[in-house]
């Protein structure tokens, strides 16, 4: 220890405690002091500084370079987060250390409390603020808003912008479409209004809400299977946006759609939601490795949970599954609670047709379907008897031979398997015994390989050996082995089976015991020498041999004569599934489960209650429809905002809140708060519309003003936070592909249904899709309808920042590059497309080539062409053709970018 | 226009608004706006040992202990079951016995270093080789590996290494992308696109597949119909039209940008194929590469073609040698038959690749060029079912070498246990490994950072160590 005077006489000069003390406090105690000691580390008391936490002392008092205080600080390591120290910062603690690291006496220091996240205050509807001189016409509120700061600066909007740009900008915004050439003569209210209620519309803006939750029809990964039934799902949402579904309405159903109207099929799709992200089924179907499946489980429930919050509420509530939220107050508990939501949904296909159509293609299958039932029986009549008995003569040579792989399996409360000599019964029941008056457990009990799944299954008493839980299994053909767990998904304890037996019966009255945990030694199933087809066919009478192959035959052609009728509608949503009891993972890891958690919602969210009610053993609908109208409640204080500043980002190109799907500490701070909340709050008050929200928006200044330079504003706010002027936006991939379709005249309108593919997965086998030049009305559609999959081969779309679906996409980027160029030049879309424009033309303006070149103006820009233009049209058409013009125009920046 | 990059925490330069606004800024000289045609980038941030990297992926899992990680002690409990806690569950759950390597082994080289007899050309370049013996993935599956190995993360969308390489060097040549891409001519690696996919990442950054010889460039050439001279025209004229729209738009940054990209675009037109046309390499180079074998004909002119990339100034370029999954099997995931699957794709590899390590040390190349040949994971020492000829999935410990500046050549760092199931010392994750490379190229892995739904996102999540030990 060093003296107290010592240390003191240190206070001032170099190697003092002061600076470093400033330092510690605002750079390190975020995480490590307080509350949070990341990696067991605290610097807020000398004593527990030097001691340091998991990866070994932190301070060598009198040497920095065998210090890893100094040393991570210097490598850049540390802080994480946030900048690094600069050389004079580094100096200081240097200094610090080689001084001895004096400490001011016993002083603990002070950890910076978490900083109130602005968005969960409650918004308040303020009043518009007052501009100098009352204007006429009086503004908008929104107006009024923004032209508060923008004074504050010196500084107002830009000139309003001409009627063709107007008219123009309205048509792109709202339906992703170019007006045609008679559109312009349109006044702006009208238009406004004709356009909110047109089905392009939600064409467009159902595409923005796709991004956002990550919509994709294939799962991704090593197989990524098609997921031909999604489309509803994206119907549902154009749909949703054209009716101007209240909000509120919009989340319940997406997350809890399926339960609020059982049997309605578009309430089964909206819960397409929750499944529209990646899925690895390869982790969650095949991998034997039980820790790697189970944690490919909590990753399905980390996207949903991800994506509802990021979506519905702008948090990034993932960062809590293996910690508290760093920035957020969101502890880890608040986490587990919420995938304890959601442990009723899975992956897959539902079938939602309706009774009459079940009946419908019942009746007209059932003569096939009939036909098949009968060849597999006679197959099986075949092979079956051949199997049972291959079966058991591999068991028992495998029972007498060398022992190399027979072992002891311990009953375990995640996973066990007993295998045993093939049996065949009509009943079997599964008795639980000598539970030490607990009551027993069991969320999975399969028969194999007959594939007879019971469970999950709680013992409604406590199972003694006088008292055992029995029960009972439906029975049929041969088993060999049990696989059965406790609890699959954690392992706990909690009625873990330990004694147990496994008994048939050929009467359902007197019983004999099949396995049981006393001789719960016996080869590994997996061990078995594998009964392979071939194994069976070699085993049969050539006679036999001959018919099998006629009645496989036979198979074949029944089969294919079912899926001659399509099937009764199916799509793909949430899937109910069995639930598992909900813990907290220490580390985010299945292999350390901590205290239980009960399904709810975030604690930080003081004006709603964050505990559900609901017990552990609570339903699924329960569980879905407690936090979808947490969400969708108007106490609620981010789920408004959130919504408005998603839609004020996609007029302006700017959020209020610039990071849209993040209000976290780490996201933006919002330019103008008073103003999105008078946006939440009204919007809230008029219905949750978002038709309403539009039309605010469109009918202010701040949207009408053109796109005109001001070298002020520009130097005073070059990012254009204050909306001085209306930014050009680049078209996005849908739109540019839309327009150009639009443009030449070919544009499908086909709305609804089946996606159009322009990549194609592979011929059996292979898990690429294959990008397709094909051409045609099919594919002419708008590409919102395009079946959008994920790592496919490269398509021009995906030259245009248009993002592969496997994560969420709030914000695209815009990027500039040659190969975008390339694309446009020299794909052969766009050459098509210009033909066929060319060919329109000359149809309906055979007069003459200036004529033509007026037309082209007129339907790509809705606008004349000038003179200089006229004349350099003229001099390329002397020697090169239409298209060829045409191309180019489709090319020129007044063609991409929206005014 | 979409703004890509809002992140409070950091004060944007200039530069960066206008690389990630795109629109909505101007009134500046036109000097800058070349730059506005270069994408931002991140780095270096400090003085690069190697300006350009050169990664080969062999998807499916290279045995380590079939080609570099030799375990004399598999020979002796060949056939014996593993035990205790060494008990290992396959992924395929088809669990068999401890089963010796099949090939040949020899030292080689003055580093003395053990190779199988399966690849005996490269056992010729040890001497420049550093090898990470004790890689560890996170999954033993073949998706979340792949992702994990290409991106850093064992989900799909992440940003690929290349990608993060790019976005944080820039090109050094700017009639070429920044960042190719050589699939194997037998398919698409499993996963596809997403091996090398830009993420969120500015879709400057996204990996640029080059294809055959005439046609490297998808959408490279005119399509049929448009003569050189009409292209030439087309150029003008739109040239024309966009200067006209830019004076009406008062001279917007990123109209001008664009302008210059087309500008780029005419030019990469006639220098990309200038790289893949390989008339003037010589016969000694041709025949180096195996060019004139069936076998190792089309790997052996990605690997020649990767050499000309480099030389070049392309940043980075992934290489796959393999294909994805079905049948037959075109990579390195042998199941059935080890000996077999192996040998056939070693014939591929072994050559054009000691042929690339000898090519870019003849020309001074390797002093400035990372060499990365790494794998999804290995293989377990044990066969796949009872008397079976294959292995199942290793994430737990296998091989992968670099060669380049800034490390110890001739060198063996962290090693598996005696049979070469677990990483024993020394263990490598991807997250270290990744950043080391990051550091052999002058880029801070902590730093090359880019905001997210949230979160400053980097290569190595918030993990991640460089691996000293390996540093020359």
């Amino acid at each position: 220890m060093f003296a107290g005077l010592a240390v003191w006489a240190h206070a001032q000069g170099a190697g003092s405690f002061a600076p470093v003390k400033a330092l510690l406090e605002s750079r390190c105690a975020k995480c490590h002091g307080g509350e949070n000691t990341l990696s067991g580390f605290d610097v807020t008391t000398r004593a527990s500084l030097l001691k340091g936490g998991t990866h070994g002392p932190a301070v060598t008092p009198g040497s920095p370079s065998t210090s890893r205080l100094f040393e991570w600080v210097s490598s850049g390591k540390m802080p994480q987060g946030g900048p690094r120290l600069d050389q004079s910062e580094l100096k200081t603690i240097e200094a610090w250390i080689a001084a001895g690291a004096p400490w001011d006496n016993t002083a603990r220091l002070s950890t910076p409390a978490r900083r109130e996240v602005w968005a969960f205050r409650t918004p308040v509807k303020p009043e518009p603020p007052r501009g100098p001189g009352a204007p006429h016409p009086p503004l908008h509120p929104i107006d009024a808003f923004l032209l508060a700061k923008l004074q504050q600066k010196g500084l107002g909007f830009a000139p309003e912008a001409d009627h063709r740009t107007l008219i123009r900008r309205l048509h792109f915004d709202l339906t992703g479409l170019p007006p045609s050439p008679e559109a312009i003569g349109k006044d702006y209210q009208s238009t406004v209004e004709n356009l909110l209620g047109a089905p392009e519309y939600g064409e467009r803006w159902g595409r923005y809400w796709l991004d956002v939750v990550r919509f994709g029809e294939s799962d991704g990964g090593e197989h990524n299977f098609e997921r031909l039934h999604a489309w509803p799902y994206r119907d549902y949402v154009i749909e949703s946006f054209n009716n101007d579904k209240p909000y509120q309405q919009f989340i319940r159903e997406q997350i809890a759609g399926d339960l609020l109207h059982p049997g309605d099929p578009k309430m089964t799709a909206a819960t397409g939601f929750l499944v529209a992200g990646p899925w690895d089924s390869v982790s969650a179907e095949l991998n034997k490795d039980k820790n790697m499946a189970l944690t490919a489980r909590m990753d399905e429930l980390d996207d949903m949970v991800t994506t509802t919050f990021h979506t519905f509420q702008a948090l990034t509530v993932n960062c809590a599954r293996c910690h508290d939220h760093k920035f957020d107050p969101i502890p880890t508990r608040d986490y587990y609670s919420l995938t304890s939501v959601f442990g009723g949904v899975g992956f897959g296909t539902r079938k939602v047709a309706t009774a009459a159509e079940q009946a419908e293609w019942d009746g007209l299958t059932k003569p096939h379907r009939d036909k098949l039932d009968r060849v597999r029986r006679q197959l099986a009549a075949i092979e079956d008897p051949v199997r049972t008995r291959l079966l058991t003569d591999r068991y028992k040579a495998y029972a007498t031979g060398p022992r190399i792989d027979r072992r002891p399996l311990t009953v375990n409360a995640f996973w066990n398997h007993n295998t045993f000599a093939p049996v065949t019964a009509p009943y079997y029941r599964f008795v639980v015994t000598n539970q030490n008056g607990r009551k027993p457990r069991i969320d999975r009990l399969e028969l194999q390989p007959a594939g007879i799944v019971a469970g999950p299954w709680e013992g409604a008493a406590k199972a003694t050996d006088d008292e055992p839980q029995i029960m009972p299994i439906p029975g049929g053909g041969a088993v060999s082995s049990i696989e059965w767990s406790s609890d699959r998904l954690n392992g706990s304890r909690e009625g873990w089976v330990k004694v147990y037996r496994l008994e048939a019966s050929d009467d359902g009255k007197t019983w004999r015991s099949v396995a049981s945990s006393l001789d719960h030694v016996g080869p590994n199933e997996l061990d078995l020498p594998e009964l392979k087809d071939a194994d069976v066919v070699a085993a049969l009478s050539p006679e036999q041999r001959a018919e099998r192959i006629q009645l496989i035959a036979q198979r074949t052609e029944a089969d294919a004569q079912v899926k001659a009728f399509p099937e009764p509608r199916r799509i793909y949503a949430a899937l109910p599934r069995d639930m598992h009891k909900s813990f907290v993972l220490e580390r985010g890891s299945v292999a350390r489960p901590k205290e239980p958690v009960n399904p709810g919602a975030l604690t930080a969210v003081k004006q709603l209650s964050a505990a559900f009610g609901l017990p552990a053993e609570s339903k699924d609908s329960e569980r879905r429809l407690a936090l979808a109208n947490w969400i969708a409640d108007p106490l609620n204080p981010l789920t408004a905002r959130v919504i408005v500043n998603r839609v004020w980002y996609y007029h302006f190109g700017a959020g209020i809140v610039n990071t849209p799907s993040d209000f976290g500490v780490n996201g933006d701070r919002p330019s103008h708060p008073e103003l999105l909340d008078w946006l939440a709050v009204s919007f809230m008050e008029n219905g949750w519309s978002l038709k309403w929200l539009h039309r605010q928006i469109l009918s202010t200044r701040a949207y009408r003003q053109s796109s005109a330079m001001n070298a002020k504003a520009f130097a005073a706010d070059a990012g254009n936070r204050l909306l001085w002027r209306m930014p050009l936006k680049r078209m996005d991939a849908e739109m540019l592909r839309d327009s150009v379709l639009q443009a030449s005249g070919n544009l499908n309108p086909a709305r609804g249904g089946p996606s159009f593919m322009l990549q194609k997965k592979g011929d059996r086998g292979s898990y690429i899709y294959a990008a397709l030049d094909n051409d045609g009305p099919d594919v002419w559609r708008r590409a919102v309808y395009r079946f959008v999959v994920r790592g496919g081969e490269r398509i021009m779309m995906d030259s245009f920042d248009c993002p592969d679906p496997s994560v969420a996409t709030p914000q695209r980027s815009v990027s500039n590059t040659p190969i975008q160029a390339l694309t446009m030049m020299n794909n052969p879309f766009v050459l098509r497309q210009a033909g066929l424009l060319s060919r329109r033309l000359e149809r309906d303006h055979p007069a003459s080539a200036e004529s033509r070149v007026g037309a082209a103006y007129r339907v790509l820009f809705q606008r004349e062409p000038s003179a200089q233009e006229l004349s350099l049209a003229k001099g390329f058409l002397a020697s090169n053709d239409l298209t060829a013009y045409l191309r180019v125009l489709l090319n020129s920046n007044e063609f991409m970018y929206v005014p | 226009m979409c703004p890509s990059y809002a992140n409070p925490a950091n004060k944007q330069t200039r530069r960066d608004l206008l690389w990630n606004l795109g629109g909505g800024l101007a009134g500046i000289g036109l000097a800058q706006l070349m730059q506005a045609a270069t994408p931002r980038t991140s780095g270096p941030h400090f003085e690069a040992k190697a300006k350009s990297i050169i990664l080969i992926f062999l998807p499916g899992g290279i045995s380590a202990i079939d080609t570099f990680d030799y375990k004399p002690e598999l020979e002796k409990h060949h056939g014996k079951e593993t035990q205790g806690a060494n008990t290992i569950t396959p992924f395929f759950g088809r669990r068999g016995s401890l089963m010796k390597s099949p090939w040949t082994w020899k030292r080689h080289g003055q580093s003395g270093k053990w190779v199988s007899s399966m690849l005996s050309h490269l056992a010729g370049s040890v001497d420049d080789l550093t090898f990470f013996h004790s890689m560890v993935a996170r999954s033993n599956a073949h998706g979340p590996a792949l992702f994990q190995m290409s991106t850093g993360f064992i989900f799909q969308g992440f940003p690929s290494i290349g990608s993060w390489i790019s976005y944080g060097l820039g090109s050094e040549n700017s009639n070429l992308p920044s960042f190719v891409v050589l699939p194997d001519r037998r398919g698409l690696p499993p996963c596809g696109v997403a091996n090398w996919g830009n993420g969120f990442l500015p879709a400057a950054h996204q990996g640029v597949i080059f294809g055959d010889q005439k046609n490297p460039i998808a959408d490279l050439h005119p399509p049929s119909g448009i003569t050189p001279a009409a292209q030439a025209a087309s150029y003008d004229l739109l040239s024309s039209l966009n200067h006209g729209h830019l004076q009406r738009n008062d001279e917007d940054d990123a109209l001008a940008a664009r302008i210059r990209s087309y500008e780029l675009a005419a030019r990469m037109q006639v220098s990309a194929p200038g790289v893949t046309d390989i008339s003037g390499e010589p016969e000694s180079i041709k025949d180096m590469y195996g060019l004139n074998s069936p076998v190792t004909r089309d790997f052996g002119y990605n690997c020649l073609l990767a050499r000309r990339l480099v030389e070049r100034g392309v940043r980075a370029v992934h290489m796959y040698n393999g294909g994805h999954f079905g049948a037959p099997r075109v990579n390195w995931d042998a199941h059935e038959d080890l000996i077999a699957n192996h040998n056939k794709n070693a014939a591929i590899l072994d050559q054009p690749v000691a042929a690339l390590l000898r090519d870019l040390k003849q020309r001074g190349l390797l002093d400035e060029t990372l060499v990365v040949l790494t794998t999804e994971f290995g293989r377990l020492p044990i066969s796949e079912g009872l008397g079976e000829g294959g292995r199942d999935h290793n994430p737990e410990g296998f091989t992968a070498f670099m060669a380049g500046p800034g490390l110890k050549k001739g060198f063996s760092y962290g090693a598996t246990d005696e049979f070469g199931y677990k990483a024993a010392e020394n263990p490598v994750t991807l997250y270290d490994f990744h950043a080391t490379l990051l550091h052999l190229l002058g880029l801070d892995h902590a730093r090359l950072s880019w905001y997210h739904n949230g979160l400053q996102r980097r290569l190595t999540d918030v993990h991640g160590h460089v691996i000293r030990g390996v540093l020359a």
